[in-house]
């Protein structure tokens, strides 16, 4: 699976921000070669999602690391923000962190999950500001921090392997 | 109520007096701020003070309250339509665009145009400073920056009608924006015809924190609260002064100074165990911190940010700077859900925030809280820091 990793080159990390349009059409170019259904989405995606994060952050992948429970893909992307995504052994995408100086492109990592997020930020009862923690039944997502160090989590409960919990994931 | 009346008579006279040598004439440094709803009526644990803003060199001003008083952030940002009617010059790049910022905050952003203006806290100035003037109609937000999360650019999710950023950095942005290419987090923004498209800003040019740019007492901030009944208070007044050291009403005294890492972090130690994400920020309602597993806290049903045990449950951290200096804190967990709609302060406010503290407002009763500007000389050493 993790071949895809290598089928774009990286000189594209560098090719500018502001370019930013194109180097993804290239991209999604790129991944459909390789993976025809490639899903354009990160968390409940699949491994090949993971790379689309890569290219759209114009980021490197740093480092696959297997547990018996899942594979964790860690991503930094160029602005200097590392990316972690979860996946489980049948392949599915079950949690994204991200911690650095700057947010991630959000509806890219959280995928099909933005939206609700989006909603359920809006419907809070109180306001808060600093940290925002929403539990829906099926989806589980904290960010927090400052100007200049963001931290984040999304976990998906129905996608995680058996034991496997939110809090065992940095 | 007659010291109220002398502070007014003090802010009048220096508004209207022009300013002599700074060198012997002390400005009035401090102004109230308040804990209460909000002007949206929605918030816990809300700092909110009043800015004065106005056109560049006239007295053309608007005064605008319930700005929400944020150490985790720097730089003024109003609601355009509270700035209505003030003639605010947007700023142009070299080409002609019109800049505009998405500032990113832990929940959302703020979208508008970057504006010049004089900015007056007390009785000091920051003449012709960049500030944001968030949600203004001529600009709709670009999909990049709609990307980072929720939009917050009108007073009902904002919650307040701006917020004035006196966090430890000295532009919002830093060098990060000042850079071309990839490694640019796309924080500013040129915009044509209402295209907006990333693009780089220079240091000079980004939203600056007003208090470097006032004449004096310009190195940092402090921020005072009173302790507060352990069931809560539904208003608490307070103080911002402005300056550390600087005159004789903003002194560090017995603080404890802890210096900050280049992301404006510094270390805190709960159980043995060290969590260097940490950091203090009014802007935050309450004491984020771990998760519930690591706390055994339960969360709230209602109130899901936070955390809501059946009694409460006090807590011991060790604060420790990149100095080294290390200050202990104890505080105490209340349920949010059981807090009744008429308590808007409270000491006890708490929720989750995985893998570090976040030293909330909750901090802040009953404690002054000094934060010094990064590269600012101050009786403490040179900031960034936090102390108390």
């Amino acid at each position: 699976m993790h071949l895809i990793v290598t089928c774009c080159n990286r000189s594209s990390a560098r090719a500018g921000r502001f370019t930013r349009h194109a180097v993804v059409a290239a991209a999604l170019a790129c991944v459909s070669l390789a993976t025809p259904a490639s899903a354009f989405a990160s968390l409940g995606g699949t491994p090949e999602s993971v790379d689309a994060d890569r290219l759209r952050s114009q980021g490197s992948l740093v480092a696959i690391v297997r547990t018996e429970a899942f594979t964790r893909h860690e991503l930094r992307t160029a602005t200097g923000t590392t990316i972690r995504e979860y996946v489980s052994p049948g392949g599915t995408v079950f949690a994204v962190t991200w911690q650095g100086p700057w947010l991630p492109d959000l509806r890219q990592v959280l995928g099909s999950y933005f939206d609700e997020y989006e909603r359920a930020v809006r419907t809070r009862t109180r306001r808060t500001r600093g940290v925002v923690q929403i539990a829906e039944p099926n989806f589980v997502v904290v960010t927090s921090g400052h100007q200049r160090s963001f931290s984040g989590r999304a976990f998906v409960p129905s996608l995680a392997p058996a034991g496997v919990r939110a809090e065992a994931l940095r | 109520m007659m010291l109220r009346a002398f502070i007014a008579a003090a802010l009048f006279a220096q508004a209207v007096t022009p300013r002599c040598d700074a060198s012997n004439t002390a400005s009035t440094n401090f102004q109230d701020i308040v804990v209460n709803a909000g002007p949206a009526n929605n918030y816990i644990n809300g700092a909110f003070t009043t800015v004065t803003v106005c056109v560049p060199g006239q007295s053309t001003c608007q005064t605008i309250d319930g700005v929400l008083v944020d150490t985790g952030s720097t730089g003024v940002r109003i609601l355009a339509n509270r700035l209505a009617g003030l003639a605010l010059s947007p700023q142009t790049d070299a080409s002609g665009g019109t800049m505009a910022e998405c500032a990113q905050f832990a929940d959302g952003f703020t979208w508008g145009p970057v504006v010049t203006a004089d900015v007056r806290l007390g009785g000091e100035q920051a003449s012709g400073i960049a500030i944001q003037s968030i949600g203004a109609s001529a600009f709709s937000v670009p999909a990049d920056c709609a990307n980072t999360g929720t939009e917050e650019d009108t007073l009902t999710a904002l919650g307040a009608n701006g917020v004035l950023g006196v966090g430890p950095f000295a532009e919002d942005c830093g060098p990060a924006c000042t850079f071309a290419g990839a490694s640019n987090p796309g924080i500013y923004y040129t915009c044509r015809s209402g295209i907006c498209t990333a693009t780089t800003q220079a240091l000079a040019r980004q939203v600056q924190h007003p208090v470097r740019k006032f004449a004096t007492d310009n190195n940092g901030v402090s921020i005072q609260l009173p302790s507060i009944a352990a069931g809560g208070a539904a208003t608490v007044s307070g103080m911002i002064r402005f300056g550390i050291g600087t005159q004789g009403n903003n002194g560090l005294g017995s603080a404890t100074v802890l210096t900050l890492d280049p992301a404006g972090n510094f270390t805190t130690i709960y159980a043995g165990q060290s969590y260097g994400s940490s950091y203090i920020d009014s802007g935050s309602n309450g004491i984020f911190f771990l998760d519930a597993a690591t706390t055994s806290l339960p969360m709230c049903r209602v109130n899901t940010d936070f955390y809501c045990p059946l009694v409460p449950q006090t807590f011991a951290a060790t604060n420790q700077g990149i100095n080294g200096a290390t200050s202990p804190v104890t505080f105490t967990v209340v349920s949010v859900d059981t807090l009744s709609n008429t308590i808007n302060a409270s000491s006890g406010v708490a929720g989750p925030n995985p893998g570090s503290f976040d030293w909330g407002l909750a901090f802040f009763y009953g404690r002054t809280v000094f934060t010094a500007i990064e590269g600012q000389s101050t009786p403490g050493g040179t900031g960034p820091y936090f102390a108390y």
